[in-house]
């Protein structure tokens, strides 16, 4: 859920190549986003989750998968352990 | 003193989605103001306002969708401009040509939206768990003011100067001014003139409700309300939109052959010194002979001037006796027309529409009207082109006033071209 998030802005509004989601070992240097676009992309969670990820460049020497996981580390620290279910406006993205 | 010549020329207004549309809009005294949509009539049922004629996004690639709507206004503006002049992206001589913006309040939409999700959060607690201060990363360079110049820049690989000017009403007069004396003077050949503004948001209209200087409606048809000169006048509307000029140094312009408008030949500008919204006879004569004598011309050269007109009392008598002062005995000879009447206020964005449509009024030999004048203002006695259009005028010169709160006042003289 979390990853489709993400992919889907990446690739619907950041203009990546899907194809790079096949990559087993894709990294977000591999993603290309300077620094304003990987705060954008953040803010697709952060819109929908309802609170700011720190130190966003820490993700820079990441791989995606990592990326990913410690993301939903993030929000389920923020809401008690789960990963709370979206409304369909906010899961549409 | 090097010529300095328009070539290029686009709009996005509350008349019309492009500079046609928008001048034929003018012409045919079609009023654009309208009582304002339900968010904010629901607190101010008595504000009006004069919305573009479309909307900008549709107008753009949808990678411009997340800009403030002022940005998107002058890529619309600007988009036009350029293709009217005939000029492609990036042009060879990119570190020569220039951007230079007038805008006044910035972006207000983004700002809006700012602070309306951080006080849904706030007032949302306890029912959720958003955080109020979770805002989108690039609010700050949305809402910069100088967002649609760095935005035009980019977008067409512009490398010369981006100056953004924020001087109220007067932004983009003074916005087309400086880059007259920029491209006069050699420090660039070519520069975008943009002016634009965006600012019909819940939160601004309350603002300015709260200074009383707003058109009441007309009880009989809401379009009719904003009357400048008029003896029944009680104030303007806020309007929204863009304006973009292409300016080019005669030399650059006739080395690629391009169609020439008009000869940009005078700016003046000055201050009042005196309070923060009521101007002055002094400040604004001062604005209006300079720019005469930079174009080397006589009051009685000029045969159209498209006034401030705002349709406030103080506004249209001091600049009536202001164009008294300069005109002298022919004052009476000049076709004056404000055509706030029609488009509303447009503030940062005002200056270069008004001049484009003046430029048009030139090239045409139609003038448009102050629509709704049944009435005049026995103190604002001129020929304000009442409710009709002119046409079959001979126009050689024009004149396009801009006075802005803070007691700034700029006033711009376009020519037609040598042949």
């Amino acid at each position: 859920m979390l990853e489709n998030i993400i992919k889907d802005y990446l690739i619907n509004m950041a203009e990546v190549d899907p194809e790079k989601f096949k990559q087993p070992g894709l990294t977000v240097a591999d993603l290309q986003l300077d620094s304003l676009g990987l705060l954008e992309m953040l803010f697709e969670v952060e819109d929908k989750y309802g609170f700011q990820i720190p130190e966003p460049m820490r993700f820079l020497s990441m791989s995606f998968a990592e990326m990913v996981a410690d993301i939903e580390a993030s929000v389920r620290a923020h809401h008690n352990g789960q990963m709370p279910a979206l409304d369909a406006a906010q899961a549409g993205g | 003193m090097k010529r300095v010549l328009i070539t290029g020329l686009g709009m996005i207004s509350p008349l019309g989605a492009d500079k046609a549309s928008s001048f034929a809009g003018a012409l045919q005294a079609r009023s654009a103001i309208r009582p304002a949509p339900p968010s904010i009539a629901e607190r101010l049922p008595q504000v009006l306002v004069a919305p573009a004629a479309a909307e900008p996004d549709q107008l753009l690639d949808k990678k411009f969708g997340g800009l403030d709507r002022a940005t998107q206004f002058a890529l619309v503006a600007a988009q036009e401009a350029m293709l009217d002049a005939g000029i492609a992206a990036p042009p060879d001589d990119a570190a020569r040509f220039g951007v230079f913006a007038g805008i006044g309040f910035g972006g207000a939409h983004t700002m809006d939206k700012l602070y309306a999700r951080h006080f849904e959060a706030v007032h949302a607690s306890g029912q959720g768990s958003r955080s109020p201060t979770v805002l989108h990363p690039l609010s700050v360079p949305r809402m910069m003011s100088n967002a649609p110049a760095a935005a035009v820049s980019m977008h067409y690989g512009l490398r010369g100067a981006s100056n953004t000017y924020c001087v109220a009403c007067a932004s983009s007069a003074v916005a087309i001014g400086e880059a007259l004396r920029a491209i006069r003077h050699g420090y660039l050949d070519a520069a975008i003139v943009l002016g634009t503004e965006a600012m019909l948001t819940p939160g601004t209209l309350m603002a300015w409700n709260a200074l009383r200087v707003m058109a009441k409606p007309d009880p009989v048809d809401a379009s009719r309300s904003c009357r400048p000169f008029a003896l029944h006048r009680s104030g303007f509307v806020l309007g929204e939109g863009a304006a973009a000029l292409v300016l080019e140094s005669e030399a650059r312009a006739h080395q690629r052959q391009a169609r020439v408008l008009a000869e940009l030949s005078g700016y003046g500008c000055s201050s009042d010194a005196e309070h923060l919204t009521a101007p002055t006879v002094l400040g604004q004569v001062a604005a209006m002979r300079q720019a005469l004598e930079e174009a080397q011309l006589a009051p009685q050269d000029v045969q159209y001037l498209n006034a401030h007109g705002t349709a406030t009392d103080a506004g249209d008598v001091t600049e009536t006796q202001s164009i008294h002062a300069v005109w002298g005995a022919s004052a009476r000879q000049l076709a004056v027309s404000s055509t706030k009447a029609l488009h509303g206020h447009l503030i940062g964005a005002g200056g270069a529409m008004e001049f484009a449509l003046s430029v048009m009024a030139m090239n045409s030999g139609s003038l448009p009207p102050t629509a709704h004048l049944d009435q005049p203002d026995p103190r604002c006695d001129l020929d304000f082109i009442p409710l009709q259009a002119r046409h079959g005028c001979d126009v050689r010169a024009v004149m396009s006033n801009s006075f802005a709160f803070g007691g700034s006042n700029a006033s711009l003289i376009a020519r037609r071209p040598a042949p």
